[in-house]
């Protein structure tokens, strides 16, 4: 007779079980992180219904959850590019602090903590947004050349780039770019240089735009032209890239450059966007949970989409329902990492093949891992 | 030159004493992170253990009101998140990277509700701090007395933590095994070694050393936890090892540098001085960065670090 529970020799890699362990991980995670929630007196199902309905449940918690998630987006995609070209680039926040600094620059224009001559508002939008996606390339294209050509580790030199970007932005605002005033922080950026709402009622704002329309082009990017093809190959296996004539370093070095002026992005929506001035402590960490949302999205661009919405989401949701119900929004930091966590670990099932005793061979990989 | 008319030997004690100070959480965490580079695993979660293990052992010495007790508990607290991210890094297929970053989030979100639970919203009492022992007679040595030898006692036994690591892995056979590891494991795995045990061992050690760290921290620097209590210490821990490259002797001087410019922009602020201080920050990340490069000789990294090893 069988075993019941038969090892595989490969993973199950239909998309069926993808999807289904995938969903195991996810619902195990909502419902261990809805169990946090019983200590501190509150119900998981309401609690949980709390916070999406102050996350989704009008138009206008939907529009801050947008506003939450556009960095999200934006740094998952960027996760994506340099990712898949076989770099372990993390150094996200660098990029984020960078571009939002260049774009305050931009908008602090004519004023002595900005750019020094006054732009004209017909070239603003397209200024800006040039200067913030060079900082953050020329940011990640720094360390992308270390690693490209000498080799280096760029998991380690981008973390450490991240500090080294955070003492800039530290010294922009207590220094060259400060207000009169207590506070290290740049003035309060000019109305006009504001991201505009896209509609009344609403309180998105135009870099949801940015967002998508960057999510468009990666897609396409990596789906339909040959240089996302060969980002692909040559992090796939560079060996066999380079074999068959793509250069491997040009297109690790376009994608490290393309993915820091996408993260540079993020930092100009926040800017721009949300807190209308630069000052210390602006990114959040958002560089990492964007990370994260990306390996949800299984680094798919489409995905990222939704994905990042849910996290946005449950940021606003959970600091709304801190507010108003006395809940810890710890727990959404707990539910965000847990259900990658929970995923991955999921993936270990799908090395399983479940027999049932009469059955025919089943694929559901659910079996065990729920207790 | 206003700068130079203060530095007198009282300016450079107080400065080196501050940097030995400074120096002391993140060497212990980065001895332990040694170890499991060493081993082939990046220990990227070390930020979130430390978190952690400082929680539990200003819990342990809330509750038990022993701030050795405290001490002893961020350790165990450290063991026991090891086993969990062992686990992840070893078992589960996914990169040690995303563990790592996957982990520090949830150690965040962990630390603030625990915390919550436990202390409720009531202001959280301090601990009576480990006081600083003055070594018999070495104490009162001229400039070295005050510098090395007024320090709380965790400092010695970061010191002889060292000492002990260097030891172990370059001169016992279990250190070899580590290091064989981490360089090859295919090769390690065909002399007969048990790869994943032997890494399971490294990321141990290394989160035992990261939850003392948070000890360290609470028991003899801070006295108190807060959420953002170790703002990046894990992370400057593991630019020390790579500065250290990889050895705990080394790792010693490098925590000693990274001590030194962190207390010397301290210092500086005291004094009026055209050189902004983030630069002095700056400036160990920029040469961690540089020894990192590869730009200057060989980067001297354990040849399988971050690559993941399974059985055929």
């Amino acid at each position: 007779m069988k075993k019941l529970l038969e090892r595989r020799l490969a993973p199950a890699e239909s998309t069926g079980a993808l999807v289904l362990t995938s969903f195991c991980g996810i619902l195990a995670a909502f419902i261990i992180a809805g169990l946090l929630f019983i200590p501190f007196g509150g119900n998981p199902l309401s609690a949980y219904g709390f916070l999406f309905d102050a996350a989704f449940g009008s138009l206008r918690s939907f529009g801050l959850s947008l506003v939450q998630s556009t960095p999200l987006m934006l740094i998952a995609l960027a996760t994506i590019v340099v990712w898949r070209a076989g770099l372990g680039y993390i150094g996200f926040e660098g990029c984020f602090l960078l571009g939002a600094a260049a774009a305050s620059w931009i908008a602090l224009s004519g004023t002595p903590q900005g750019f020094p001559w006054a732009i004209p508002a017909l070239l603003y939008w397209p200024l800006v947004l040039i200067a913030a996606f060079l900082a953050g390339a020329i940011w990640a294209g720094w360390v992308g050349a270390l690693r490209v050509k000498f080799g280096g580790n760029d998991v380690l030199i981008s973390l450490m780039a991240n500090y080294v970007a955070l003492f800039i932005v530290q010294y922009l605002v207590s220094g060259p770019m400060r207000a009169p005033g207590d506070l290290p922080q740049t003035p309060r950026l000019p109305v006009e240089s504001w991201l505009p709402f896209v509609m009344n009622g609403m309180r998105a704002h135009w870099g949801i735009a940015i967002a998508l329309v960057a999510t468009v082009f990666v897609f396409w990017l990596m789906r339909a032209t040959p240089a996302g093809f060969e980002i692909k190959i040559a992090g796939l296996n560079p060996r066999a890239a380079r074999y068959s004539g793509v250069d491997v370093n040009r297109r690790q070095m376009g994608a490290v450059l393309l993915g820091g002026g996408l993260a540079a992005l993020a930092g100009l929506c926040a800017v721009l966007g949300v807190q209308h001035r630069l000052m210390e402590g602006i990114s959040g960490g958002v560089g990492f949970i964007g990370v994260v949302v990306a390996l949800l999205a299984r680094l798919n661009p489409l995905l990222v989409i939704p994905t990042a919405i849910l996290y946005g989401g449950l940021e606003v949701g959970g600091s709304a329902m801190q507010r108003q119900t006395g809940l810890p929004t710890s727990v959404v930091l707990i539910l965000q990492s847990l259900v990658v966590l929970l995923i991955l670990a999921g993936d270990l099932l799908r090395y399983y093949r479940i027999n049932l005793p009469g059955g025919r061979q089943s694929r559901s990989p659910l079996a065990e891992e729920q207790s | 030159m206003n700068l130079l008319m203060n530095l007198d030997t009282a300016f450079f004690v107080s400065w080196l004493a501050a940097a030995v100070r400074l120096a002391g959480p993140v060497l212990l965490a980065a001895l332990g992170e040694i170890y499991a580079e060493r081993s082939g695993v990046l220990n990227i979660g070390i930020e979130g253990t430390i978190l952690l293990g400082a929680l539990s052992s200003y819990m342990m010495a809330v509750e038990s009101g022993s701030t050795a007790l405290g001490f002893i508990a961020g350790g165990v607290g450290g063991l026991l998140v090891g086993c969990v991210l062992a686990a992840l890094y070893l078992r589960a297929h996914a990169s040690q990277i995303v563990v790592g970053i996957v982990f520090n989030i949830l150690a965040a979100g962990l630390a603030t509700w625990i915390y919550a639970l436990v202390m409720g919203n009531e202001s959280s009492p301090t601990i009576p701090m480990l006081e600083p022992w003055h070594v018999p007679l070495l104490s009162s040595l001229p400039f070295i007395g005050p510098i090395l030898f007024q320090q709380p006692l965790p400092l010695y036994l970061t010191l002889l933590l060292a000492v002990l690591a260097h030891f172990g892995l370059f001169h016992t056979r279990f250190g070899l095994s580590l290091r064989a590891v981490g360089e090859n494991p295919r090769a390690a795995h065909a002399a007969g070694l048990n790869v994943l045990k032997i890494r399971t061992w490294g990321v141990l050690f290394s989160c035992v050393g990261a939850g003392l760290a948070g000890s360290y921290l609470v028991t003899a620097q801070i006295g108190l936890f807060r959420d953002n209590i170790v703002s990046g210490q894990g992370f400057i821990a593991l630019a020390i090892v790579i500065f250290g490259r990889w050895s705990p002797l080394k790792a010693l001087v490098a925590a000693f540098i990274f001590g030194a410019a962190d207390a010397l922009q301290l210092s500086l602020q005291l004094f009026e001085n055209t050189l902004p201080p983030q630069v002095l920050l700056a400036l160990p990340y920029l040469l961690t960065i540089l020894a990192m490069s590869g730009v200057v000789g060989r980067t001297l990294q354990p040849g399988a670090l971050t690559q993941p090893y399974r059985k055929e």
